[in-house]
């Protein structure tokens, strides 16, 4: 048994090419197929995060989205370079304090939708008046 | 007429700054602070270090100590912030990452400035300039204004006259403002509004004549440089339009480190200031190894506070270091040669070190005779790694070491959430 760690570099023509080999133990003899698919472990921040310096992850305090999938004490991975649409979830700024709403775009005008029925809507005059801190993209629930 | 394509690619600069930048960062995630007077106080809760525009309406100085500005700050409905550090250098780093992707050619300032060498018709530089303003503001937070010109002094001067003048909406290409109007900023602006125009050196300037920034535009550089300096001829001569002064990878202005702070209950004792050298002798080592750098000199003082005029105490001490080191051990015990000096009963409110006389480490390499054993065994490294995992104060050399939070640590008590860099201070969302 041995362990192959750190890159080997191999000189392709001009440019050198580092390669990774996949931390395995290695049995002598006969090599695992599973080894050629090893890609390294999922990571979540690949998968969640697509613009790591627009993206903050904020922290739910109420239950009015709750219809929405997102309940008291859930983290929300919001991106600010998002353009918010019909339909976004968004964090906006209502009376000096973040506020999470579903945005609703229409040809009657723009509301605050909240997902639970105990909660108001809010209609805002036009897009113009409203301020947008991000859209959600993800809600990390405890289940 | 189009102009040569050389003429319209000639390499600008753009400089990019937040304003007020610790409590912009602080309204970024606390909204009901917008159109509020807002300070951020320095360590320690000194003095204001950062005035929203609100703020500074009101009269309050740059550097005003907090225990004057506080008995009005209820009536002035203004909120004073401990400096949030953490906060601060995340937001630095996002700005500056997002301004990364305007050009190859970053030089990162100060933690919230930088210069971007950009290329472009003037139309170009000008929707450019715009677009990093609009981007900085929406995709990270925080507002920011740009000044654009052939060299740096100059796009220093266009980005103040964008942050002052409404007109310029926060971005200002130099080259697009008509000439007459250029030169009517320059004959009202003082000499020392412009960069690397040192205070002391206003009066010398001022003695020949040389009173607006107009005046220096127009003076003689190789006069300049033979009264004054090459860095004061650098100043005249990229006010003239010629770049002089290059981009650099990194600002090190780095021929000195200092770790200095001001303590929230005074330090009586030689043994409490034993304890803070301790820690600052680790983490002058820390950061001399992050850059590859070791210290031939370091400096270690302590001082007694400036509003306490009696019992006035200033010890200081040089210790020339046997070798060029980033030892940790070494840099400890030169930092202890303080000690002596320290008068038993005297109320110390601030102590420091300075390193000095640095160079790369291994440029020279050492006698093996006078190689040290501590950095051989990587003490440095291996105190680094620990605080690294299991967070500072987690371990120390000697006095600096972990004993019980000792209570000259640094007085934050108006700090706000470490928003974006701890999982248990995220900004809050209502969902009511």
């Amino acid at each position: 048994m041995g362990v192959v760690v750190g890159p080997r570099v191999i000189d392709a023509g001009a440019s050198l090419l580092s390669v990774l080999i996949s931390p395995v133990a290695v049995a002598a003899g006969y090599p695992s197929p599973a080894q050629d698919y090893f890609d390294g472990r999922i990571d979540l921040n690949e998968h969640l995060i697509k613009d790591v310096t627009s993206t903050y992850v904020v922290r739910v305090s109420g239950e009015s989205m709750a219809g929405a999938g997102i309940s008291d004490g859930d983290e929300l991975i919001v991106n600010r370079a998002l353009e918010p649409v019909d339909g976004s979830v968004v964090v906006a700024v209502l009376d000096g304090e973040l506020t999470i709403k579903r945005l609703r775009i229409t040809g009657a005008g723009v509301v605050l939708q909240a997902e639970n029925p105990a909660y108001p809507d809010i209609r805002v005059p036009s897009l113009s008046d409203l301020v947008v801190w991000g859209v959600a993209t993800r809600c990390l629930h405890v289940v | 007429m189009t102009k040569p394509a050389v003429m319209r690619h000639m390499p600008q600069i753009a400089h990019v700054d937040v304003n007020c930048f610790y409590a912009s960062a602080e309204r970024a995630f606390n909204p009901s602070l917008e159109g509020r007077p807002v300070i951020v106080l320095s360590n320690n809760d000194g003095c204001a270090v950062t005035r929203s525009p609100e703020a500074k309406a009101l009269g309050i100085p740059m550097g005003e100590p907090w225990f004057k500005i506080a008995p009005r700050a209820k009536q002035w409905g203004l909120v004073a912030l401990s400096s949030n550090y953490e906060l601060y250098g995340d937001i630095s780093a996002r700005v500056m990452e997002l301004l990364g992707r305007y050009s190859a050619w970053l030089e990162v300032y100060s933690i919230d400035e930088a210069f971007l060498g950009v290329k472009g018709t003037p139309h170009e530089l000008l929707a450019l300039g715009r677009d990093m303003k609009a981007t900085v503001r929406r995709n990270v937070g925080v507002p920011v204004c740009v000044g654009i010109a052939p060299t740096k002094t100059l796009a220093k001067l266009a980005n103040k006259w964008a942050k002052n003048n409404p007109a310029f909406d926060g971005v200002c290409h130099w080259d697009s403002v008509p000439a007459a109007d250029r030169e009517g900023l320059m004959r009202r602006l003082s000499v020392i509004e412009i960069w690397g125009v040192a205070t002391h050196l206003t009066k010398r300037l001022n003695a020949i004549g040389i009173h607006s920034i107009l005046d220096l535009s127009r003076a003689d550089p190789v006069m300049i440089r033979d009264r004054f300096s090459v860095v004061m001829m650098r100043t005249v001569l990229e006010l003239q339009g010629t770049p002089c002064i290059p981009m650099e990878e990194e600002r090190i202005g780095r021929d000195q480190l200092i770790f200095s702070r001001s303590f929230a209950t005074p330090i009586t004792t030689a043994a409490g200031i034993r304890q803070v050298m301790s820690v600052y002798g680790q983490q002058a080592s820390a950061r001399l190894a992050k850059h590859g750098l070791q210290a031939k000199v370091l400096t270690a003082f302590a001082g007694t506070s400036h509003f306490n005029p009696k019992d006035t105490s200033y010890p200081s001490v040089c210790v020339p270091l046997p070798m060029p080191t980033a030892d940790p051990v070494l840099l400890t015990k030169a930092a202890h040669a303080l000690l002596p000096r320290i008068c038993e009963g005297i109320r110390y409110a601030r102590a420091g070190i300075m390193v000095t006389d640095l160079r790369p480490s291994g440029n020279q390499a050492p006698l093996a005779l006078f190689e040290n054993p501590h950095e051989e065994r990587h003490v440095g490294t291996l105190l680094e790694d620990i605080t690294r995992r299991y967070g500072r104060g987690s371990i120390g050399l000697g006095h600096g070491g972990i004993r019980g939070g000792p209570d000259w640590t640094m007085k934050r008590d108006m700090l706000s959430p470490r928003y974006t860099t701890h999982w248990d201070e995220l900004p809050l969302v209502k969902a009511a």
